[in-house]
C-alpha cells in the first residue's frame, strides 16, 4: 500500500468527483474557485471516500458486538488533515494527478488547508496520534472533544514581544466535519438539590432549576493507514436550548436574552491556553462538565442500542480519561448509574470503576486540577454531593486500615481541606478509575514514589506505565517523505505500520553510500527550513552549520533558557576570548507562551534580543545565528524537525512527563541533547549512550536537592568562570541597550535559591555536552551514523506500541 | 394555554398541549392547570406532544403533584417520548412520579 500507486481510474474517479463538489457542493465553476474553495472541493470528494470506508467499519463493530474505546480529552492537536487521509487512504498520487489534470497543484492546497489547533501542545497531539494508531490497528476507539471555534491563538512576533490573534479556524467551517444534529446532547448545569423522598420513602435529592446547554456532534472521519478502518473523532459545539429564551424576549429585554444565547454558546467558544490556571475558571469547569456529559450521554446511547442490562457496561465500554480534565466522569458516569438507570450504589461502583481509566501527565504539583467546592457546587450541585459520597466510602476504607494516620486521610481524601476548600480532580481520577498510568518509566515511578505515594501504596495494582509514542505515519511519511522514501528503497515498507522494522537500518548505518544519501536528505530538509525562517526573518542559515533545534511550548521547566545560555557563552567566547566555536550553528526556537504567563513571554523577547545581537554581529556571522519562527504548530513542526542535526529535550529532570517531541527529532535523524528526564531516558536505552548527548543531573538529585534545600547556585557561579560570565551578561544590558535592565530579573532569578528548575546546576555540564556534541558533529561519518542509527532504533516509540499496549492491559479491545 | 381535560373512568386525563414545556410557558401552565387540580383529586398528565421539559416545566409539574397529594389526591404521567423520559430521569424525578406507557395504564392504576 506505501507505495501508492496512481491507477487511471482512481485518479478519473476522483476527479470527476472534485469537480462534481466544485458544482454541487460549492456551486461554482472550477476555474472561479479561491484556494480555500479548491481545498474544499478535494477534502470533500476525499471525505465521501472516507465515510463509505466508516459506514463499513461501523458496521463490522456492530456485527461483532466489539467493545468499544472512548478517548476522552479535552484538546487534539490534529493540525492538518488532508495530506494525511490522502496517505493513509492510498490517493495521495491519484489525487496529484486529478489535480494536475485539472491545472492545480495538490501541494499548494495541502498547504492553504488550516491547522485544527484544538490543543496546547503534547497532550492534544498525543491524542491525535493515538486516533490514528487506533485506526491504522482495527481498533474500535473514537475521540471525543470540544469543537472549539477558536483554537490555540496564532503568535506574532512584535520587536521580539509576543502578540496573540485569534485563530477562527472554524469561520469558514470544516470540510471534514459532519453535523450529527439528531443525536444532540441535552446538558443541565447550575441549579440546586431538592432533598425529598421518593414513593417508597427514600432519600432522593432531586436537581431542580438547572439551566440547559445542548451539545451538536461534529463527527471528523479519521482513517487508518491503508484504509481498512475509518473511526471517528466526535468533537461537540455548544448550543442555546433555544434561539433566545422567549420568556425575556417577551419581556422586552431583546439583548438579555441574546445575551443568554450568546453565553450558552461560549462554553465551547475557545480553548484554555495552558497555565492559565484561575482564569476564567468557571467557565473552563462548565467546559469540562461539557465535554464529559456529552460524552457519556453518547457512550450511553450506543451501549443501550445493543444491550439492556449494564453488567454487560465495562465488557463492551472502555472510557480513558486523557489527563484530569475530564475527571468529573467519574461523578457524571455514577450519577447515570444511580439515578437514572437505578444502580445499587455499590454496583454503580464497580461499574464505574471497571470502565474507566486514567492517564496522568504531569509531575507538577501546582499543575494538578482543582476546583473550589462552592463553585462546584454552583455549578454541579448534584455532582459534589456524590464526590462527597465517594470521598465519605474512601475515607472509612482507609480509616478501617490505618485509623490513627489522619495526614494520610488528609493527602487521599477527594476535598482539600484548604481555604477555600478545594476539590482534587486527580484523586477524584484515581479512585474512579482501575488504571492509573504514567506516560514513561520515569514519570510512572515518580507518581508512584513522589506525587502520589499514598494511592499507590492503596493500590499499587492500579498504577502502571505507558510510555508515550508518535505516529510514524504522520511524523516520518508525511512529514519527511525524502527520508521515507529512502528508507523504503532499502528496507521495504513494513515500518509504516511495524516501527520496529526500522531495525533493519542498522546494517546501513556505516554504509558511505547510504550515509550520503541520508546527509542528502537532511540537507534538502535544511534547505527547506532555511526558506521558511527567510521568509519569517529575512536570515539565510548557513546549511553546513549544525542546525540546534529547540521547538516546544515555552515553559520555565522546559529551560529554553539553558539554551540561551548556551548560545551566550559560545558568543562571549568567541568575541571577548577569540575562541572559535568548534562547529558552526544555526540556532532554531519556536513556541508559543501561554499570554498571561510573562516569565515564558520574557524569555521569547530574550531570544530575539540575543538573536538580533549576534545576527548583527560580523564577527559571529560566519559562526552563529540564531531565529526564532513565529506561530509554533503541527504543520509548522512538520518542516523544522525533518531539518534538525541536534534535538534540545533540556527540561529539569523529573519534570517532563514523557515528551514527545524528542522521538519526532530521533525518528528524523536528529541527535538528542537531554537531561534524564521523561522519555529521554528510554530514548537512550534504545539508541545507545553513545548516540546520544545526556548531561546533568538525575530525577532522584534533583528532587533531593528541592526537598532538602541544599541548592546553591552562588557556588556554581563561583566554581565555573564560564558560568559567571553568562550570568552576569543578564545584568550587563548587552542584549537590552534599548531597554535597560530588562533582563535582570534573569539575573536575580536564576541566583536565587529558590529557582525550582535548577538552571546552574545543569549549566556547566550542558556546555560540555554541547561542546562534545558539536566536536562529533565535525565527523560527518561518525555523526550521520549516529543519527541512523537513532533512527533505526525508534521503533519503541510509535504510538502503535503504545496504543497496543493500553488496548491489552486498560482496554481489552481487539482489532 | 387551552389545556384539554377528558374525564374517564373518574379520572381527569389532561393533556399538555405544547411541544417544548420552559421558562417561556411553565408559568402559563401553571396557570391554566389550577382550576383543574382545584376540581380534581386523580389527574392523569398525557405528555404525548412533548418534545422538551426544562427545570422549570418539570418543576411546574412537581408543583401539580404536591397540589394534589396535599389533598390526598395523585397525580400519573403517561406517553413520556424518549427524550421527555430522560429528562425526568436527569433530575430524579422518576423516582416521584408514577410514569405509564399509555393513558389506559395510567388510569387502570388509579382504579387499582
Amino acid at each position: 500500500m506505501a507505495t501508492q500507486q496512481c491507477s487511471v481510474e482512481d485518479t478519473a474517479a476522483l476527479q470527476e468527483s472534485i469537480q462534481r463538489h466544485a458544482r454541487y457542493s460549492l456551486g461554482k465553476a472550477w476555474c472561479d474557485l479561491s484556494a480555500r474553495d479548491r481545498f474544499v472541493a478535494v477534502a470533500l470528494a476525499v471525505r465521501d471516500r472516507m465515510l463509505d470506508l466508516s459506514l463499513e467499519t461501523e458496521d463490522r463493530y456492530r456485527r461483532s458486538d466489539a467493545k468499544r474505546l472512548y478517548y476522552v480529552s479535552i484538546e487534539y492537536l490534529i493540525g492538518q488533515s488532508l495530506g494525511n487521509n490522502l496517505q493513509n487512504l492510498g490517493m495521495r498520487e491519484s489525487c496529484r494527478q486529478a489535480l494536475i489534470n485539472l491545472g492545480a497543484d495538490l501541494d499548494e492546497i495541502e498547504e492553504s488547508e488550516p491547522d485544527a489547533a484544538l490543543g496546547n501542545g503534547g497532550l492534544g497531539r498525543l491524542a491525535a496520534c493515538f486516533l490514528d494508531s487506533l485506526a491504522t490497528l482495527g481498533m474500535p476507539g473514537n475521540g471525543y472533544g470540544i469543537n472549539y471555534e477558536y483554537g490555540l491563538f496564532k503568535q506574532e512576533i512584535d520587536n521580539g514581544y509576543q502578540r496573540e490573534k485569534p485563530d477562527n479556524w472554524l469561520a469558514h467551517s470544516s470540510p471534514w466535519q459532519i453535523a450529527r444534529p439528531d443525536e444532540t446532547c441535552v446538558v443541565p448545569v447550575y441549579g440546586r438539590i431538592e432533598h425529598s423522598l421518593d414513593r417508597k420513602g427514600g432519600y432522593n435529592p432531586m436537581w431542580m432549576e438547572w439551566k440547559v446547554l445542548l451539545g451538536l456532534p461534529h463527527d471528523m472521519p479519521i482513517t487508518g493507514y491503508g484504509g481498512r478502518t475509518v473511526n471517528f473523532l466526535r468533537l461537540y459545539s455548544a448550543h442555546s436550548s433555544h434561539d433566545f429564551d422567549m420568556g425575556i424576549f417577551n419581556d422586552g429585554d431583546y439583548f438579555k436574552a441574546v445575551q443568554q444565547k450568546i453565553t450558552s454558546e461560549t462554553i465551547s467558544k475557545v480553548l484554555y491556553p495552558s497555565d492559565t490556571a484561575g482564569a476564567g475558571q468557571e467557565l473552563r469547569l462548565v467546559q469540562e462538565y461539557f465535554l464529559v456529559a456529552c460524552t457519556l450521554r453518547d457512550i450511553v446511547r450506543t451501549f443501550e442500542q445493543a444491550h439492556t442490562s449494564y453488567q454487560d457496561f465495562p465488557a463492551k465500554v472502555a472510557i480513558q480519561m486523557n489527563d484530569t480534565h475530564p475527571a468529573l466522569a467519574v461523578a457524571e458516569l455514577m450519577r447515570i448509574l444511580v439515578d437514572e438507570k437505578n444502580l445499587e450504589w455499590e454496583e454503580a461502583w464497580e461499574t464505574t470503576q471497571a470502565a474507566l481509566a486514567y492517564t496522568n501527565h504531569t509531575l507538577l504539583p501546582e499543575a494538578l486540577e482543582k476546583w473550589p467546592v462552592a463553585l462546584l457546587e454552583h455549578v454541579l450541585p448534584r455532582h459534589l454531593q456524590i464526590i462527597y459520597e465517594i470521598n465519605r466510602r474512601l475515607l472509612e476504607q482507609v480509616a478501617q486500615v490505618h485509623p490513627e494516620d489522619k495526614d494520610r486521610l488528609g493527602r487521599l481524601s477527594l476535598i482539600e481541606e484548604s481555604t477555600p476548600k478545594q476539590v482534587r480532580m486527580a484523586n477524584l481520577a484515581m479512585v474512579g478509575s482501575h488504571s492509573i498510568n504514567g506516560v514513561a518509566a520515569i514519570h510512572t515511578q515518580l507518581l508512584e514514589t513522589s506525587l502520589v505515594p499514598d494511592f499507590y501504596r492503596l493500590w499499587p495494582e492500579r498504577f502502571n506505565n505507558k510510555t508515550n509514542g508518535i505516529s510514524q505515519r504522520r511524523w516520518l511519511l508525511k512529514a519527511n517523505p525524502a527520508l521515507a522514501d529512502l528508507i523504503r528503497s532499502v528496507i521495504g515498507d513494513a515500518w509504516i505500520t511495524d516501527l520496529d522494522q526500522l531495525r533493519a537500518l542498522e546494517k546501513c548505518a556505516g554504509d558511505a553510500g547510504f550515509q550520503r544519501e541520508f546527509r542528502k536528505v537532511k540537507r534538502a530538509s535544511k534547505a527547506r527550513l532555511a526558506q521558511v525562517i527567510g521568509d519569517s526573518s529575512r536570515m539565510k542559515p548557513d546549511l553546513e552549520s549544525l542546525f540546534d533545534i529547540h521547538v516546544k511550548r515555552i515553559h520555565a521547566y522546559k529551560r529554553q533558557l539553558l539554551n540561551v545560555m548556551h548560545i551566550i557563552h559560545e558568543y562571549l567566547s568567541l568575541i571577548e576570548d577569540g575562541r572559535q566555536p568548534t562547529a558552526p550553528r544555526t540556532y532554531v526556537f519556536a513556541g508559543k507562551a501561554a499570554p498571561g504567563y510573562w516569565l515564558a513571554k520574557q524569555i521569547i523577547k530574550l531570544i530575539h534580543n540575543v538573536g538580533r545581537v549576534i545576527n548583527n554581529d560580523s564577527r559571529a556571522g560566519q559562526w552563529m545565528k540564531v531565529a526564532f519562527i513565529p506561530d509554533y504548530r503541527v504543520s509548522l513542526a512538520e518542516k523544522i524537525i525533518p531539518a534538525a542535526d541536534l534535538s534540545e529535550q533540556i527540561s529539569t529532570a523529573g519534570t517532563e512527563a514523557s515528551g514527545t517531541g524528542n522521538m519526532k527529532f530521533a525518528l528524523n535523524g536528529a541527535i538528542t541533547i537531554g537531561t534524564r528526564d521523561g522519555a529521554n531516558i528510554e530514548i537512550r536505552e534504545e539508541v545507545g549512550a553513545e548516540n546520544i548527548f545526556i548531561f546533568g543531573l538525575k530525577p532522584g538529585e534533583a528532587q533531593a536537592m528541592l526537598r532538602e534545600r541544599s541548592y546553591r547556585p552562588h557556588e556554581y557561579y563561583d566554581r565555573d568562570s564560564r558560568v559567571r560570565r553568562v550570568v552576569d551578561a543578564f545584568r550587563s544590558n548587552l542584549f537590552c541597550r534599548d531597554e535597560p535592565d530588562l533582563f535582570a530579573w534573569i539575573y536575580r532569578s536564576i541566583l536565587d535559591e529558590n529557582d525550582e528548575f535548577l538552571h546552574l546546576a545543569d549549566l556547566s555540564a550542558y556546555l560540555d555536552a554541547q561542546e562534545n556534541a558539536a566536536k562529533a558533529f565535525n565527523d560527518p561519518a561518525a555523526w550521520t551514523r549516529m543519527a541512523i542509527l537513532n533512527v533505526a532504533r525508534m521503533g519503541k516509540f510509535s504510538s502503535d506500541r503504545a496504543v497496543r499496549e493500553y488496548a491489552s492491559d486498560i482496554w481489552g479491545i481487539e482489532a | 394555554m387551552e389545556i384539554p381535560v377528558d374525564k374517564l373512568d373518574g379520572v381527569a386525563v389532561a393533556a399538555v398541549p405544547v411541544d417544548e414545556l420552559d421558562a417561556s410557558n411553565s408559568g402559563e401552565f401553571k396557570r391554566d392547570i389550577t382550576p383543574v387540580l382545584q376540581s380534581h383529586t386523580k389527574l392523569v398528565l398525557d405528555l404525548r406532544q412533548l418534545r422538551f421539559v426544562d427545570s422549570s416545566g418539570l418543576g411546574a409539574m412537581l408543583s401539580c403533584l404536591r397540589q394534589l397529594s396535599a389533598k390526598g389526591g395523585d397525580l400519573k404521567l403517561c406517553s413520556l417520548s424518549k427524550q421527555v423520559r430522560a429528562l425526568f430521569e436527569l433530575v430524579r424525578m422518576h423516582r416521584i412520579f408514577e410514569i405509564y406507557g399509555t393513558k389506559e395504564e395510567a388510569i387502570r392504576a388509579f382504579q387499582n
